[in-house]
């Protein structure tokens, strides 16, 4: 899988982990503005374990959309891997 | 610190609609905290330049619908860059964009819960695989957001209102803005889907064809 289809799939990944539970509005996207736009529709607390992990995932994604394809650096990989602890950290905070 | 600011996209093209945003880019040397992601597209010099040599579809729409707004040094950096090379990456393209489309048809037909992300992706797919291909087989560009709607005989046959129905998708997911889909608007795109299959799987081939043919001459 390229590195732009894994970055989608790791979006993909934390955005159905939200959307697991049924929400008033269902989170559309990770940029800053669908995230604010979930948290005022729903009304979370912007300061819950919750909404800081999907910043925090959001965060990671951003900063692997810019990193080279060909220079694998192993900054992008440790990076790649915090998305991943991030969703299952996010998995546990859902069953809660 | 050097730093260059231009302004890209449909603003350079002359398209202004209510629904166009200004996109802008951002070169820095390094984390500048002063440049929010959700407004700038921020890229490092070096990575700028690696998308020049490869001939990224993103190289040529700057080359072709940039304007500096912004330089720290008065040199104008991506005009200095001068033209990227050719884009021949266009078959892998075509067929990553085309797998990213089939993943979020899977999820849309599957029920998935996240529905406006999926259409957002599929959107995403229709756009890129419609430039990649203008760029890499037409030799004429199209960077539009609806790229898929210009590409004449060969544009996605879809109808404007479904058309509309994916770019509010994408909408929501990057900007949180607009008013969410219902129930009967996802329904009214779900059997366009196979059409847009076939219509990338046809892109994909004339794209392997074309690289044929090129290479025979």
């Amino acid at each position: 899988m390229s590195e732009f289809n894994s970055r989608i799939e790791a979006q993909r990944r934390i955005v159905q982990i939200v959307n697991s539970i049924p929400w008033l509005e269902e989170l559309f996207g990770l940029s800053s503005k669908a995230i604010q736009r979930w948290i005022a529709a729903n009304r979370v607390d912007p300061s819950s374990p919750i909404v800081q992990l999907i910043k925090r995932a959001a965060a990671e994604l951003f900063f692997l959309a810019d990193q080279s394809q060909d220079q694998i650096s192993a900054e992008y990989i440790s990076a790649a891997e915090r998305v991943a602890e991030i969703a299952s950290a996010l998995e546990l905070q859902m069953r809660f | 610190m050097i730093l260059h600011i231009y302004v890209f996209g449909s603003l350079c093209r002359g398209e202004v609609s209510r629904n166009s945003d200004v996109d802008l880019l951002a070169l820095v040397d390094g984390f500048d905290s002063r440049f929010n992601p959700d407004s700038y597209s921020i890229y490092s010099y070096g990575r700028i330049k690696e998308l020049w040599m490869e001939g990224n579809p993103f190289a040529w729409h700057l080359s072709k619908e940039s304007c500096m707004i912004f330089s720290s040094d008065e040199t104008d950096f991506i005009k200095e860059l001068g033209k990227p090379s050719t884009y021949e990456n266009c078959i892998r393209d075509c067929e990553k964009f085309r797998s990213v489309f089939l993943r979020g048809r899977e999820q849309v037909i599957g029920g998935s819960a996240s529905t406006i992300f999926e259409l957002s992706t599929i959107f995403l797919s229709m756009r890129n695989i419609a430039t990649c291909y203008s760029l890499g087989v037409l030799n004429v560009p199209c960077f539009s957001r609806d790229a898929a709607l210009r590409l004449g005989s060969e544009s996605a046959p879809i109808p404007l209102s479904a058309f509309q129905i994916f770019e509010r998708s994408r909408i929501l997911c990057t900007r949180g803005e607009g008013i969410a889909l219902d129930s009967s608007e996802i329904a009214q795109v779900i059997p366009i889907l196979d059409d847009l299959d076939v219509w990338m799987a046809t892109l994909v081939a004339k794209a392997r064809s074309n690289e044929r043919i090129q290479l025979q001459n």
